[in-house]
């Protein structure tokens, strides 16, 4: 995969760290899995050595009373029942735990999504955005889940292991000791060597998935220009790549894991053995003993097997929480109100003072914009693409900060404004209406609850939408599947009408929709436009001049410049680019320029 | 299990690696049965006192021994079983990539390029799967599993083995029944994240709605419950999950409490020894892989048979254009002649082309104008050959072109297509596509045609530089230019330009048609283009609607007609004025 995503290079180190930290709220659930792993490994290393009871106690001397016997024989069973019923207990405990950290993890990333600026959704594509909140954090999971358990799990199993040797024969125990410095060495050594072969493994991989995709992409561009048997050859050649480094990952696995422990395995009983028989040469031993050791040694391996094997997601988990962490760290915010005043939007006097902006910080797309909207009043923007309007709007609804000039809401900076007064004053329609999943109602209503069912029907109502959702099977609580497709545009920007009126706003910015929509619906849209704005100051971006023949003042931008201004009748009788537009609108074709 | 039969014939082509490796793997299995035996037979020394030190170091060496060609043989069989599974993921993905490039526009049109991709990753991942742990797991389940039982039943006691082999069976079953349980759930809980995941892009999508009506604080909660209603579903999936292993250790400790309970009474009775019960405890133990694998092998098995068969089903889609018998190999020159009653998408669809008929002289300029939808991009694909029309015909030099093979008919096309596809590699890379031999003089000579050759020299690196998404960002124009590039270079007897200078400024699509105009003497140009002032200069100039050819001359002429071509010439020259901010151009 390409990560264009700019990210903050964390250590593998700090990573941990802040990964554990996600623990802390768990710290007691953690601990009683933790005590349970404990009591089912005793259970389970405990099993043995009633072997060895049995066996030098009763078998041996043959002798066999019966309550003893049988006490020791159910306790055996009991040992087992224990075993599998703690052993449940703390898997689950230990998965739960892991899944609510990611969840908080996820929560974490999401909340801090909500409240990066929009400057940051412009450069960062959606769809890394949303790997990182859901894919980095599953695999992260996997981290959690698996790995982090799994080692847990089988290091307090060696340690119950060891206890129990020593408990039997504490200097064989010790001889038995020298077991884990080769297997550290052993995971040590793989994990060096894996971690080099396992990225050139993916590298290849995602290579080999990168020209397949590109390929299928361009394949009309290749077969018309006769290229397929040369790509062919080129894939191919990625393709034994890939297939050589696979191999070299297999050949690595057949080295060092199962085989390499396997053989460690049998030196092991090798080392148990030649002890016994040596002491056998001159002491009696307890066959009892030997039997427990041989079945400790039997068991000591499938753990060591399983921590091996984690060793490789380990690192899968690490690269995809630098990720998380990085989008964690972001620090392009929204802008949001700045000290602590209690301003009020009442009448809606919106004044541009010197306003001058600009995305990327090099080309100006706004130079110097001055104009004042009178409560009550529309204000019209006009111009090609890439004039500015956008702009304006976007700097009004404090999408963006403002760098130069400012902004002023009944004489207010725009910037002292809580983002609760601004969101509920501020009613904004855009050209594409974004339609949620859900129902009719909960995408009028959106997500806010002093909304009753009465002021969506009357907003319904008021822009005409209600005609429609009465025409639904079940009305209001129509269900809509994602974007809303099964609606026409028209209809969606009804809704979307509807939506903005339920917050009954003071201040309205319209993004008129350029969309064609039936005649039927594109009158209930004028009609519904026209009654809004009454009583609202309203900005409006106009494709269609038309719509905006009453409006009280009329803006012309030019590259980010208002190059003309004035009522319709005024800028009419200018005869400039105002005026050549309104001609090419009209299908007037003749004109002398 | 009828996959290894479908899948026989590779099994055949590397027979002697997967024999190799199955004999391997079976000395890997019998090379396990030799410590439980030694350890039987030491302990039973030991309690009768009779061990020697010669007797120990030769036991000893015999299991050292066992260790190490056990290491050996392990590794060989993964290599030959392992490496044979990747042979056979490498040789479906490159039967993939070559059956793809066979296919034509109508199959990528009906699916999605995911999908595709899908089956050339997922897919072959579950056969590889197959074909390499399936194969471990039939084998080692069976022979294994045959090998302990056998030298539990003829060195100990087959009456013991019976006994002690009781619970097993439950396990097996227990195995396969979590495994479908733990699919169910396993299925809620993707869905439930993939609902998350749903609900994260359309937070993403709507991120202006959410910040224009401060939604920011209800959409945390609403993710924060949804993420909890994927924890709770995978907590489900967790519970069957942690099944598994203490099934298994019960049931083991079972068969070694009923191993210890008769073996002791054996014992008692002399059938057996001490030593033989220790070494017996110990095969029980080897016993357990066994059974799993055979559990894990449906599931395999299962998974690797559908995308097998997804496979085998998109290889077996034919070629929707191929040539003829005996098809021409020279390479078409001449007059274009279209001929074409009517084509249409499918038998049942309405027509998209009717009545096309015209004819260009070698070396002229042919003009297509129309609306969106008007068949401009498809007249234009019907000479590519990326679809065959039935009821017509198109001739070039008065040959049909369907009598060339598709390979030379190609070679006498320069195309550059609508949406200006460039691969990632070097910019001299992209436009020396068609003809990868091409000396740095041709391409840079190309790129001065295509009036690029300055922009290219203001990149980082020049003509060096990766296109795509890890290297330089192009514009739209750049990347368009660069697309024309690439078909001049072929130098073509046609070139087609199918509405690809759309994102060029007036002025240097001016100096491009004029590059073209001076350096292509005695070859064609077929142009399409919403933009009138790019055709205005052809020697022929169609205008289609609804597929049918409406208006047909010069400019000078349609503009006298005054129908949509004229008024379309005048609102276009009317809307550069006023992009042009009023200055008059």
């Amino acid at each position: 995969m390409n990560e264009n995503y700019p990210r903050e290079n964390l250590t593998r180190k700090h990573v941990l760290r802040r990964l554990l930290r996600y623990t802390a709220p768990h710290k007691k659930q953690l601990l009683f899995a933790f005590i349970i792993l404990i009591l089912a490994t005793g259970a389970d290393v405990l099993g043995p050595i009633v072997a060895k009871i049995f066996i030098d106690d009763f078998l041996t001397p043959r002798r066999f009373d019966g309550q003893p016997l049988t006490l020791l024989a159910v306790s055996f069973v009991c040992l087992y029942v224990f075993t599998a019923l703690f052993h449940y207990l703390q898997l689950i405990n230990f998965q739960k735990v892991a899944l609510k950290i990611i969840q908080q993890l996820r929560v974490d990333v999401f909340n801090k999504v909500q409240h990066l600026g929009l400057s940051f959704f412009d450069k960062t594509p959606g769809g890394s955005l949303i790997s990182r909140i859901t894919n980095d954090t599953e695999a992260i999971k996997e981290l959690f889940v698996t790995v982090l358990s799994t080692i847990v799990q089988s290091t307090v199993f060696l340690i119950g292991i060891f206890i129990g040797m020593f408990a039997l024969n504490v200097k064989l125990a010790a001889y038995c000791l020298i077991i884990l410095p080769v297997l550290f060495v052993l995971m040590y050594l793989y994990r060096r060597v894996s971690s080099v072969i396992f990225r050139v493994t993916r590298e290849k991989l995602s290579q080999l998935n990168a020209r397949l995709n590109e390929s299928l992409q361009g394949m009309a561009i290749i077969q018309a220009m006769r290229q397929e048997k040369r790509l062919r050859k080129e894939f191919d050649h990625i393709n034994t790549e890939h297939r050589d480094a696979s191999l070299k990952n297999i050949k690595l696995n057949s080295l060092l894991l199962r085989p390499a422990v396997q053989l460690i395995y049998v030196l092991g009983i090798v080392l148990v053995l030649s002890y016994f028989g040596i002491q056998s040469f001159h002491l009696s031993v307890s066959i009892g003993v030997i039997f427990a050791f041989v079945n400790y040694l039997d068991r000591f391996f499938e753990p060591v097997n399983s921590m091996m094997q984690q060793l490789m997601n380990f690192q899968q988990a690490t690269v995809s929480a630098e990720r998380v962490f990085g989008l964690l760290d972001e620090t392009e915010l929204a802008p949001t109100q700045e000290g602590q005043s209690a301003h009020r939007i009442s009448a809606g006097n919106i004044e541009f003072k010197n306003v001058s902006f600009s995305y990327d910080g090099k080309t100006e797309v706004l130079k110097n914009i001055n104009f004042t909207a009178r409560p009550g009043e529309t204000v019209a923007l006009v111009g090609h693409t890439g004039s500015g309007k956008s702009s304006i709007i976007n700097l009004l609804m404090r999408f963006y900060p403002i760098e130069k000039g400012d902004i002023l809401i009944d004489g207010k900076s725009l910037k002292t404004f809580s983002d609760q007064e601004l969101r509920a004053k501020v009613g904004l329609v855009l050209q594409d209406p974004f339609i949620f999943a859900g129902d009719v109602k909960s995408n009028i209503r959106l997500n806010n609850a002093s909304i009753s069912d009465e002021a969506i029907k009357t907003s319904a109502q008021f822009v005409q939408a209600d005609r429609f959702i009465a025409k639904l099977p079940k009305g209001y609580d129509e269900p809509i599947g994602e974007r809303g497709s099964t609606f026409s545009s028209g209809q969606r920007q009804l809704l979307s009408f509807a939506r903005t009126m339920a917050i009954d706003p003071k201040i309205l910015v319209l993004d008129e929709a350029t969309a064609n929509v039936d005649t039927e619906t594109e009158e209930a849209i004028q009609t519904a436009l026209e009654k809004m704005r009454k009583g609202r100051t309203t900005i409006a971006i106009a494709h269609r001049l038309s719509t905006i023949q009453d409006a009280d003042q009329i803006l012309v931008l030019h590259h980010g410049e208002i190059v003309e201004r004035g009522n319709h009748q005024e800028l009419l009788s200018q005869k400039g680019l105002y005026h050549k537009m309104y001609l090419l609108q009209q299908g007037e074709a003749e004109v002398t320029a | 299990m009828k996959l290894f039969l479908d899948m026989f014939w590779y099994f055949k082509q590397e027979k002697w690696r997967y024999i190799f490796g199955i004999i391997l793997l079976m000395c890997s299995s019998l090379m396990s049965m030799v410590p439980p035996y030694v350890v039987g037979i030491i302990v039973d020394a030991i309690r009768t006192h009779t061990l020697t030190s010669a007797a120990l170091i030769k036991w000893m060496s015999l299991l050292v021994a066992s260790g190490l060609a056990a290491y050996g043989f392990g590794y060989g069989w993964r290599m030959y079983i392992f490496g044979s599974s990747m042979h056979l993921a490498k040789l479906l993905r490159d039967r993939l990539y070559k059956h793809f490039t066979t296919m034509t526009a109508g199959f990528f049109g009906r699916r999605r390029i995911g999908d595709l991709m899908a089956h050339a990753t997922n897919d072959i991942r579950a056969v590889q799967e197959a074909a390499g742990d399936g194969i471990l797991m039939l084998v080692d389940s069976l022979t294994m599993g045959a090998m302990v039982i056998v030298s539990m039943s003829v060195i100990i006691d087959w009456r013991l083995t019976i006994i002690a082999l009781l619970p097993m069976p439950i396990m097996a079953w227990a195995v396969n029944y979590y495994g479908s349980l733990l699919h169910k759930n396993f299925h809620k809980a993707q869905a439930a994240f993939s609902e998350l995941n749903d609900r994260v892009q359309e937070n993403i999508s709507g991120v202006r709605v959410i910040k224009a009506f401060g939604q920011e604080d209800a959409e945390k909660e609403n993710f924060r419950q949804q993420s909890e209603d994927v924890v709770n579903k995978n907590i489900k999936v967790a519970k069957i999950d942690a099944l598994f292993d203490p099934t298994i250790t019960f049931i083991v400790g079972l068969s070694y409490f009923l191993t210890l309970l008769f073996g002791a009474i054996f014992v008692v009775h002399h059938s057996i020894t001490i030593g033989e019960l220790t070494s017996f405890t110990l095969y029980l133990g080897q016993l357990v892989w066994p059974m799993l694998a055979f559990g894990i092998l449906f599931n395999i098995v299962e998974r690797g048979r559908a995308s097998y068969d997804r496979i085998q089903a998109l290889l077996k889609i034919k070629p929707e254009i191929t040539d003829q018998p005996e098809a021409l190999e020279a390479i078409p020159t001449g007059d274009v002649h279209y001929a074409i009653h009517t084509f249409s998408y499918g038998e049942s669809n309405a027509s998209v082309l009717e009545a096309i008929d015209f004819t260009i002289k070698q070396g002229e300029t042919i003009g297509i104008v129309g609306k969106t939808g008007s068949g401009k991009s498809t007249l234009i694909k019907l000479l590519l050959r990326e679809m065959d029309c039935h009821d017509g015909d198109i001739l070039i030099g008065g040959t049909s072109i369907y009598r060339y093979t598709m390979h030379s008919l190609r070679s006498a096309i320069g195309y550059v297509p609508q949406d200006h596809f460039l691969f990632s590699a070097s910019v001299a890379e992209n436009i020396a596509f068609a003809k990868p031999e091409a000396s740095r003089e041709e391409i840079i000579r190309a790129a001065r045609l295509a009036h690029i050759h300055e922009d290219i020299l203001n990149f980082k690196e020049g003509y060096e530089t990766v296109v795509g998404e890890r290297g330089v960002t192009m514009s739209g124009g750049q990347k368009q230019r660069i697309s024309i590039a690439r078909a001049l270079l072929m130098n073509p007897e046609i070139l087609i330009l199918d509405d690809s200078l759309s994102a060029v400024d007036a002025r240097t699509e001016e100096a491009i048609l004029h590059s073209l105009r001076h350096n292509r003497e005695n070859k064609t140009t077929f142009i399409t283009a919403h933009r009138l002032s790019a055709i205005q200069h052809a020697d022929l100039i169609i205008v289609l609607e609804d597929g049918k050819i409406v208006e047909r001359g010069t400019h000078a002429t349609l503009m006298t007609d005054d129908k949509w071509y004229a008024t379309m010439y005048r609102r276009q020259q009317l809307e550069s004025f006023v992009a042009q901010g009023g200055m008059s151009s």
